[in-house]
């Protein structure tokens, strides 16, 4: 492959190697014979791999190394895809197929692209052995987002007596303000991107969303193997399992890394081909969007410094409009789910602005409550959530003269079931999780 | 040590009252600086009574020992209260004098005994009064031991505080108010034991004979409340700051130091957000009449502000604006219930049953609108819940926040208001929840949205000065900017080209060959070239040609190694017959139709669009091209409505939630999106905006993925008033290079326009002729908007000066006007200038920039020639 050539015109995409070498895993991809693409992941203050663990590393490095690829393939996505030390097992490949294809959906649905029927990653090995357990350190390794979920996670952990450190991939000053005010040890994992993936954007690469939840699993997994963790708990919710469209027959979830699928997938196979004893769950997958701010609204002392605002805000501020946009899908669903749970004062104090009185965003908040419109490809809550805390706020006569919920009292709500309405169904547990015995007090606590 | 006392003092001598805080009693050198203040005034002929509060620190800490429990930790923290005295004795090498050995004494009991006895509140009262009874202590032992002869009075023994309706134990023991009346006893009893006196701030006794406190802002008030029994010459409050300011510096760097206030409007001012004097400190002082000045402890040469009696006669002036946030409205509909009797009483009980206590008040035939202070009560109670219910019942209620109220204050304000159109235009965008003016005359207060006041409140500081609203040029009542005073490094203010001798010289000889002319100086725009190429974050730098487009500025500006921005196929022409065919051209139009863009086509020029119409009619035009786009990130900034080039309100740029259809467009059509442009508007001198510009655009365009480069924008202001700031390049350039840290795969371009070219030229002028009208005088020259437009079109200011007689006196006060027939012809208004004679050059300044490029044939007064000079 030449430097100037198209890499929607490539043919093959291969995996070439992933290596690791104190504290920094180098991922390498290429698209036909072009020159390799590296990735370099680092891990600060790696300590010294003992022996036992070895073969685990060796087994969540691979798996990163296939996850990790998602981002320089979909610069092309050409037909085939070639791993260079051999074939995979069926669960592997498995994994991948699903993860490619579902990861990606938004990707193709906005690209007009159809991939169903287009990844094949080469299986046909034998399934290994299943691995032991290897009596890995009690701590939960929590990943920090600066958002609302990770943070109900880290607290319902801490009140439950647990053991936890809150880890971040990246540069962010925003997360790291959030994971010092957790009070817990912190680790930040840094990982840069191939330099030559910013050359194919100039040379018109596809582009778009990529599931970088499976891509930040697979980091935290190496993470739980070398810095001795029996568990990965990641805040993502119940709705994040539901699709945000169907198009051409096919669904597609904006979150689906996030979503109980992918979870069960990734989980399911850490304990067959890592370490029996590493568990990866999510901590918040049977509750509602609306139980969870519930549960942050008592979170006082994060308000002035957590954000899940969509605009990425690398560079903080004092004021609430330095890390709150107030336009995005984001913002708006925080904003209306957090409504119904804090006192109306303190809520406009945290965003520094009334978005449901702002008749501009009207268009921003029916895609929320997926009116005239479909959901939008956030990670938001479902448009019965929505509804739900929009109708909540209309009964309040300390909201219900604001410009928005005034109109959904006079034009949408005489649309819809008033039965459909009520809050307090989302606020119960529901049964699907996979969260282990070790965390289940933290699991309880949320829904206090 | 100055043992050298004066002559004794006669009984009638007058009192000063001084009074210092926490961190200026705290260390030795303070003390020392006290002791020298004191002498002063001793050797002004004055009697002197010093009021201090306790230690910095000392409040709080005991404070938390009324709130312990437990005996051990109480006794502990006292211990630590005493030792912090201790070792400030040890640096002033004295010995425990018995009066502080005594308070420490005394301390130590209360600490041991808890509150039982006393009761909780009386307890409270007298632990807190010891931070200020054992400071003085220790300050007359020092004050004595230095020379300075110092009587330590106790405060409690002059001031009785009075029981007051509504008061409970609370407010009466912990917030109690003092009747403080001239007393010629107390007077004649001090004047008979000495000449300088120490006394505590805070503190004061009621009927019963229990130590009671002041409250918040205590100390000040104590100093007014011994200022107005004793009839003091004055009262001084000695601070970390000057005075009191036109504005908030901490928001508002440019804020003036305001020289003289009369009491009411202190109190508005101090009451309206200013935090260096507690308002209720002025009210003992009104009727006594006795003036008070603020004063900066570190910088006592400082004026400070005097507050006294009315002001003598002054032309009205707005004296100060400030902000307070956290606002909360409740807007209360009602048809027709307002006028019944007593409904407006049931619906002010809610508020009072909530613990709300309301502040500003709109009303209409069928609505009521409150405003209500930031308070936790409000914040983390569901106070606002519950009130909002209880409301509903009678009315439709609606909670508007968060707000902030600004508020103009300046006596006579009805009278300003004919000055504040152009402050008032400026809320024309914004959302006003509120308006208020008090029947005193004092104030204008605007409820808006909290979000905007940031930014707004120094922009309307500086568009109140440039209205003449704000008299800064009223050198008795306005000082020097926060700026000036406190602020680091302010650079020199540039002293202006034609100002050199020479080059004055120079100039006067081209007037007499002719005028009007331009005349453009090289080397200012080889400087300010310069002076932007230090900005290392910025990787290419654009002149903006529109500005003006004389080919010896395009050909110097080329030599600097700029590239150059073009919005029309005139200037692409103009630009490309002056500068090397190697030097990178920007195209960047504004609603130019297609034929523009075929021509900017053909040129080499780089092609910003700003719109959805010419992608998705006329793409295939773009096809295959790699283009820029400049989009609106919502929201402009400028000096002026008609510079501003962001929000829905202005024509430029594609609004962000079109970003997605611009580039399906693009795509289709083969076009690549490879830079992404957004420019907020002109004369901005706040640096961080650009930071802001800079990474929003870089957020929006890592959703882009082929962005290379991100344009933002010029509008590096120039200052034209005296004493404005300019934009400090250094700054602008720190937060250019942190943003490039975050994002450093993107390419940083700038052009600026007019900060290259304006202080570069001057128009010249010719006097006409003066004419008297009332008490106006005008100054006629011959020419006027026909040649510089920018004050008829933009309310600019621009330096005039009378290059003839630039060393005489500028004593005279002007309307500089030209021969154009409108009466908007008007260079400057309230210009001081010498006496001129006909036939003086005049000169008006910083008109290198929109000056000839904006000039019209209007009154076919004829083409005004342009004269380039170089070193």
């Amino acid at each position: 492959m030449t430097t100037s050539t198209n890499p929607r015109l490539t043919q093959v995409f291969r995996f070439l190697h992933a290596r690791y070498a104190d504290g920094v895993a180098e991922l390498a991809y290429a698209f036909d014979d072009g020159e390799p693409m590296v990735e370099r992941i680092r891990f600060p203050d790696a300590p010294e791999l003992p022996a036992a663990r070895q073969a685990a590393f060796d087994a969540a490095l691979k798996l990163l190394h296939l996850i990790a690829g998602v981002s320089y393939y979909k610069a092309g996505v050409p037909p085939k895809i070639e791993v260079a030390d051999g074939l995979l097992d069926d669960a592997t490949a498995d994994l991948l197929d699903a993860l490619y294809l579902h990861g990606l959906a938004e990707f193709a649905y906005r690209n007009g692209l159809d991939l169903r029927g287009r990844i094949h990653f080469p299986r046909g090995a034998s399934a290994a052995a299943q691995v032991p357990a290897l009596g890995l350190r009690q701590n939960t390794l929590v990943p920090i987002g600066g958002g609302k979920d990770s943070l109900v996670a880290v607290e319902a952990i801490k009140s439950a007596g647990g053991a936890a450190t809150a880890v971040w991939v990246g540069n962010s000053a925003l997360i790291a303000a959030c994971a010092e005010r957790t009070g817990l040890p912190t680790r930040n994992i840094q990982r840069e991107l191939a330099p030559a993936l910013f050359e194919l954007n100039q040379r018109g690469a596809w582009n778009g969303h990529i599931p970088v939840t499976a891509v930040n699993s697979a980091i935290l997994a190496v993470a739980a193997i070398l810095y001795d963790h029996d568990s990965i708990a990641f805040a993502n919710e119940r709705s994040a399992s539901a699709a945000t469209l169907e198009y051409d027959g096919q669904q597609v979830n904006h979150q689906w890394s996030k979503g109980y699928a992918f979870e069960q997938l990734l989980g399911d196979w850490l304990h067959t081909h890592v370490a029996a004893d590493l568990d990866y769950c999510s901590l918040l997958r049977p509750y509602s969007e609306l139980a969870i701010t519930r549960a942050f609204a008592r979170l006082t002392p994060y308000f002035d410094v957590f954000s899940s605002c969509n605009r990425n805000f690398r560079i903080l501020g004092p004021k609430p409009a330095d890390r709150w946009c107030g336009q995005c899908p984001k913002c708006h669903f925080v904003f209306l789910a957090l409504a119904p749970f804090l006192p109306k004062p303190r809520l406009l104090a945290i965003f520094g602005r009334n978005l449901l009185d702002d008749e501009a965003q009207a268009a921003g908040f029916d895609a929320l409550l997926e009116y005239q419109d479909h959901k939008p490809f956030e990670c938001v809550g479902e448009g019965a959530e929505a509804r739900a805390a929009m109708h909540a706020l209309g009964q309040r006569p300390e909201w219900q003269e604001d410009a928005l919920v005034a109109r959904f009292r006079d034009e949408i709500l005489p649309q819809l079931d008033a039965a459909q309405l009520a809050l307090e169904p989302w606020l119960e547990l529901s049964a699907e999780h996979r969260v282990p015995a070790r965390l289940q007090a933290a699991l309880k606590a949320i829904g206090a | 040590m100055n043992h050298n006392a004066p002559a004794p003092l006669p009984a009638d001598a007058p009192w000063i009252v001084m009074k210092f805080g926490g961190t200026s009693v705290a260390t030795l050198p303070r003390w020392h600086n006290i002791r020298e203040l004191v002498a002063s005034r001793r050797a002004e002929g004055a009697r002197v009574l010093v009021v201090v509060s306790a230690l910095t620190g000392i409040t709080d800490a005991l404070k938390q020992l009324c709130g312990e429990g437990d005996q051990g930790k109480r006794k502990a923290a006292a211990g630590a209260i005493a030792q912090r005295h201790h070792d400030l004795l040890g640096h002033m090498r004295l010995p425990l004098p018995a009066t502080l050995g005594a308070r420490l004494d005394e301390l130590a009991a209360l600490a041991a005994e808890g509150p039982a006895r006393l009761g909780e509140l009386a307890w409270a009262a007298l632990v807190q009064a010891h931070g200020e009874l054992m400071s003085s202590a220790l300050g007359a032992a020092f004050l004595s031991h230095t020379g300075l002869g110092t009587q330590w009075v106790d405060a409690r023994d002059c001031l009785a505080a009075v029981a007051l309706p509504n008061q409970n134990e609370r407010t009466k023991l912990l917030s109690a108010m003092v009747e403080a009346r001239p007393d010629p006893a107390l007077n004649a009893r001090l004047a008979a034991q000495g000449e300088v006196f120490i006394t505590q701030g805070f503190i004061a006794r009621e009927s019963e004979g229990r130590t009671v406190l002041l409250g918040r802002g205590g100390s000040d008030t104590s100093a007014s409340y011994f200022g107005a029994l004793l009839k003091a010459a004055r009262v001084e409050i000695w601070t970390d700051v000057a005075g009191m300011f036109t504005a908030n510096p901490r928001q508002v760097p440019g804020a003036r130091l305001l020289q003289k206030l009369d009491y009411e409007e202190a109190q508005e001012i101090a009451s309206t957000g200013a935090k260096v004097l507690h308002p209720r400190c002025l009210s003992p002082l009104r009727e006594p009449r006795v003036p008070l000045l603020v004063k900066d402890t570190n910088r006592p040469e400082l004026e400070g502000t005097v507050i006294g009696p009315q002001v003598r006669e002054h032309a009205p002036s707005v004296k100060a604006i400030s902000a307070r946030k956290g606002i909360t409205l409740v807007s209360m509909e009602s048809v027709g219930m307002w006028q019944q009797v007593g409904f407006l009483a049931d619906v002010f009980a809610h508020f009072k049953q909530h613990g709300l206590s309301v502040d500003l008040i709109g009303s209409a035939e069928t609505n009521v609108t409150v405003s209500l202070d930031p308070t936790e009560n409000l914040l983390d109670s569901d106070a606002i819940a519950a009130l909002a219910g209880d409301l509903a019942k009678v009315c439709r209620v609606k909670v508007i926040a968060p707000c902030a109220a600004i508020t103009l204050v300046g006596r006579g304000m009805r009278s300003m208001l004919h000055t504040l159109s152009s402050v008032l235009a400026e809320f024309d965008q914004l959302r006003v929840h509120l308006i208020s003016q008090s029947s005193n005359n004092l104030n204008l207060t605007f409820v808006v949205d909290e979000d905007v006041v940031d930014d707004l409140l120094p922009h309307l500081h500086e568009l109140l000065i440039t209205a003449g609203a704000l008299r800064t040029d009223d050198s008795v009542l306005f000082g020097p900017s926060w700026q000036h005073l406190y602020g680091s490094g302010e650079a020199a203010v540039a002293h202006a080209w034609w100002r050199e001798p020479a080059e004055r010289s120079r100039l006067l000889d081209i007037a007499a060959e002719a005028t009007p002319r331009y005349v453009y100086h090289l080397p200012t725009v080889r400087q300010q070239a310069r002076e932007l190429k230090s900005l290392s974050a910025v990787d290419r730098l654009h002149y903006a040609v529109k500005a003006n487009t004389h080919p010896a500025i395009l050909r110097a500006l080329a030599g600097e190694g700029f590239a150059f921005e073009c919005v029309s196929p005139g200037e692409l022409e103009a630009v490309s017959a002056a500068v090397p065919a190697d030097v990178p051209l920007l195209f960047t139009p504004n609603f130019a139709s297609r034929a523009d863009f075929e021509r900017g086509l053909a040129t080499r020029a780089t092609i910003t669009l700003d719109a959805l119409h010419p992608v998705e009619h006329w793409g295939e035009l773009f096809r295959g091209r790699e283009i820029v786009l400049r989009v609106d990130l919502g929201r402009g900034l400028g000096h002026h409505e008609k510079v501003r080039t962001g929000g829905s309100g202005s024509k430029f740029g594609l609004p962000v939630e079109q970003l997605d259809a611009f580039l399906r467009h693009a795509d289709a059509h083969g076009v690549v999106v490879r830079g992404l442009h957004a420019h907020l508007g002109s004369g901005v001198l706040d640096a961080k905006h650009w930071g802001e510009v800079y990474s929003q655009l870089a957020s929006l365009a890592e959703r882009i993925g082929s962005i290379a480069f991100l344009n933002i924008g010029g509008g590096l202001g120039v200052p034209s008033h005296p004493g404005e700031a300019k934009l400090d390049i250094a700054a602008l350039d720190k937060v250019l290079r942190e943003v490039k840290a975050a994002y450093p795969h993107y390419q940083l371009w700038m052009e600026p326009g007019r900060y290259l070219v304006a202080d570069a030229g001057v128009l010249l002028a010719r006097v006409t002729q003066t004419k008297g009208k009332g008490s106006w005088r005008y100054l006629g020259v011959d020419t006027g908007m026909n040649s510089l437009i920018r004050p008829a079109l933009y309310d600019a200011w621009h330096e005039i000066a009378n290059l003839s007689r630039l060393d005489e006196p500028a004593d005279a006060l002007f309307q500089v006007v030209g021969p154009i027939c409108e009466s908007g012809d008007v260079l400057g208004s309230d210009r001081r200038l010498p006496e001129p004679q006909e036939g003086d050059v005049i000169l008006v300044a910083q008109t290198g920039a929109y000056g000839k490029v904006m000039s019209s044939p209007y009154n076919l007064r004829g083409e005004t020639e342009e004269v380039v000079i170089d070193a």
